[in-house]
């Protein structure tokens, strides 16, 4: 379905004998991985209602899905929250990198793993304690809990991705500034920052996908209306075949996607070899 | 809590605020970085003497929130694991241990041992997938690495929902799997997948693999491809050199892998809750019922205690292992 002729290349480098069985199983691979997508692209299209047969091609489903209030609704919410979501966790995320790759105390060994917790906790156990504090402490689930719970977990992502870039800066690009006369804090804002400017944005375009996609954190969070389009899906989904749902999911597939090729490739834009080590925390 | 730390000698070397030596003394406090700065030039003890500060302060903000939010957040969890609920079913603080004692029922028991089994699994397949694709990638790859790996990482980032429902149509009884093994005569017409234990598994796979490929392809792509050679130059056949050669050479990045799926899938609800039927549920839908549908909290925070509680001794072992490695490869 994708580029299985790719991986069959000749090697340029290491072994020179192909193992088949890895070449075989590398090919299965990438066929399965795309299947489900695929499918929920292709029936989306269909014009009847079955998931099986496809008879002919229609945009009826999405022309369902924009005639459809509640998912509208839903739609315009997580939108909302991803919006506040990634401002909020950018503000907090990068000031939080920035004070744990320079300030080398108890108090920042104490932050770095505080930061490291929701990297290491499955979303159903943050999405049970969000949902006891915010009851705990009296605020009704809304729009609004399900953005405070959802800029908690995306600061530490942020912080991740901030902290080896800052990292990987030239000290002494800032210490030069401030021997020309700059502050401390003039050296941070017109030296470093627009030094880190490539990884801000790009983790700007990673967090808002990964806010927007959210299900979990979001269904344990959410009031009851509106609710954030992943919830809604699930409620739909859980009950059978929605054929709007391959409309919707479509839509937010090639959102997604392209948020993410966008996201790998800003550093690029901005003269930098390769955008992967983004994902890989390096 | 920002001024102690101007004071604090910390061990040199570190980085660059802690290069400072303590004889450096507080008016060079200042040095920053190197330390050793020609004592020509101007001392700017009022620009760095509240650096460390800055950073201290720029640290706060963030910090406070997520103590707060997360710290705060699982602490109630566990206080109100030792809880109770009154008669009309609203959580009550106390100091009991009612709720573990009630997990040793035979069907929490069972619960919980099989999303070990569907995690465990789930974390062997994965590792039996991802080793060839990462190995093909890394090592036949050529110039189409990047691309590749790109291929499997966007549309991981696609919606788990929508992933796992096209994965519920693929599965399904007249789904294109279930048709193509019919065709070629491995399935029967009666064949299901949908509702077993095999696709709550499958779910988890698809779901999570991803986390599997990435530190595989780190470590194959980290890893001298001269030993390979090597090992062939020594007359060990394909077989022999991949298992004395290649694998242990990646066995962290495998590990790496192992943690990075485990944690998710044991926590899962969502691919039973789609793929499997109700003898495939697993912890993470019992924590859900108890919060949603059953309306007991305390034993809803008991559950989710517990399942911390494996996940935690999972990462001890894991890092008590990497830890081994290190002082290996150090020696």
């Amino acid at each position: 379905m994708t580029t299985p002729s790719a991986a069959a290349r000749p090697a340029r480098r290491g072994t020179d004998r192909k193992p088949r069985f890895a070449l075989a199983m590398t090919v299965a691979f990438f066929a399965v991985l795309y299947l489900p997508i695929g499918v929920v692209v292709l029936y989306s299209f269909n014009s009847q209602k079955s998931l099986t047969v496809f008879k002919d091609f229609s945009l009826r489903w999405y022309r369902d899905f924009f005639h459809d209030q509640l998912l509208i609704d839903s739609l315009g919410m997580s939108l909302q929250v991803a919006l506040v979501a990634m401002a909020g966790s950018l503000v907090l995320g990068v000031t939080l990198a920035l004070g744990l790759v320079r300030c080398r105390n108890r108090l920042g060994s104490l932050a770095g793993l505080i930061m490291l917790v929701p990297l290491v906790t499955p979303e159903i156990v943050t999405g049970v304690a969000s949902m006891l504090l915010f009851k705990g402490m009296q605020i009704p689930l809304s729009t609004g809990t399900v953005m405070l719970a959802e800029i908690t977990f995306s600061i530490s992502y942020v912080t991740v991705i901030l902290r080896s870039r800052i990292a990987a800066l030239n000290p002494e690009v800032e210490e030069a500034a401030m021997d020309l006369g700059a502050t401390r804090w003039q050296a941070l804002r017109l030296v470093t920052l627009p030094a880190l400017l490539p990884s801000i944005l790009a983790s700007a375009v990673l967090i808002f996908a990964l806010v927007f996609d959210d299900f979990v954190l979001a269904y344990f969070t959410t009031g009851v209306d509106p609710q954030p389009l992943p919830v809604r899906i699930y409620s739909a989904i859980r009950f059978g075949v929605q054929p709007t749902i391959n409309a919707v999911g479509t839509l937010m597939l090639v959102g997604s996607i392209a948020l993410i090729a966008l996201a790998l490739f800003i550093p690029r834009l901005f003269g930098r070899r390769g955008g992967l080590d983004l994902l890989s925390g390096k | 809590m920002a001024t102690q730390n101007t004071a604090e000698p910390a061990p040199p070397g570190l980085g660059e605020e802690s290069g400072r030596l303590p004889e450096d003394g507080a008016a060079d406090a200042a040095g920053g970085p190197r330390g050793n700065r020609s004592p020509g030039r101007p001392a700017r003890s009022s620009a760095s003497a509240g650096g460390n500060r800055l950073w201290t302060v720029l640290m706060l903000p963030g910090t406070l929130w997520m103590t707060a939010f997360l710290i705060g957040s699982l602490v109630l969890v566990a206080t109100l694991a030792l809880g109770t609920t009154d008669p009309l079913g609203n959580p009550r603080f106390g100091f009991r241990l009612e709720n573990f004692s009630a997990l040793a029922e035979p069907a929490y028991l069972e619960v919980m041992l099989r999303s070990l089994g569907y995690a465990l699994l789930t974390c062997v397949i994965c590792l039996l997938i991802a080793y060839p694709v990462a190995y093909t990638i890394a090592l036949h790859g050529g110039r189409f690495k990047t691309l590749l790996i790109a291929l499997i990482v966007v549309p991981f980032f696609a919606n788990y929902l929508v992933r796992m429902y096209g994965w519920s149509v693929v599965l399904s009884d007249d789904g294109p799997l279930l048709q193509g093994l019919r065709a070629i005569g491995l399935a029967s017409d009666g064949t299901k997948i949908l509702q077993t234990g095999t696709s709550v598994v499958a779910g988890l796979v698809y779901g999570f693999i991803v986390f599997m490929i990435i530190p595989l392809y780190a470590a194959l792509e980290r890893m001298d491809v001269a030993l390979i050679e090597a090992g062939r130059d020594l007359y060990g056949g394909p077989l022999r050199t991949f298992f004395h050669v290649t694998l242990p050479a990646t066995r962290q990045g495998a590990a790496a892998g192992c943690v990075l799926v485990f944690l998710p899938a044991m926590g899962d609800f969502v691919s039973a809750q789609l793929l499997g039927g109700p003898d495939q549920i697993m912890i993470g839908n019992l924590i859900q019922d108890k919060f949603f549908q059953g309306q007991n909290w305390p034993l809803g925070s008991a559950l989710t205690m517990l399942l911390l509680a494996v996940l935690f001794l999972g990462m001890l072992g894991y890092l008590r292992r990497a830890r081994k490695d290190e002082a290996e490869a150090l020696r």
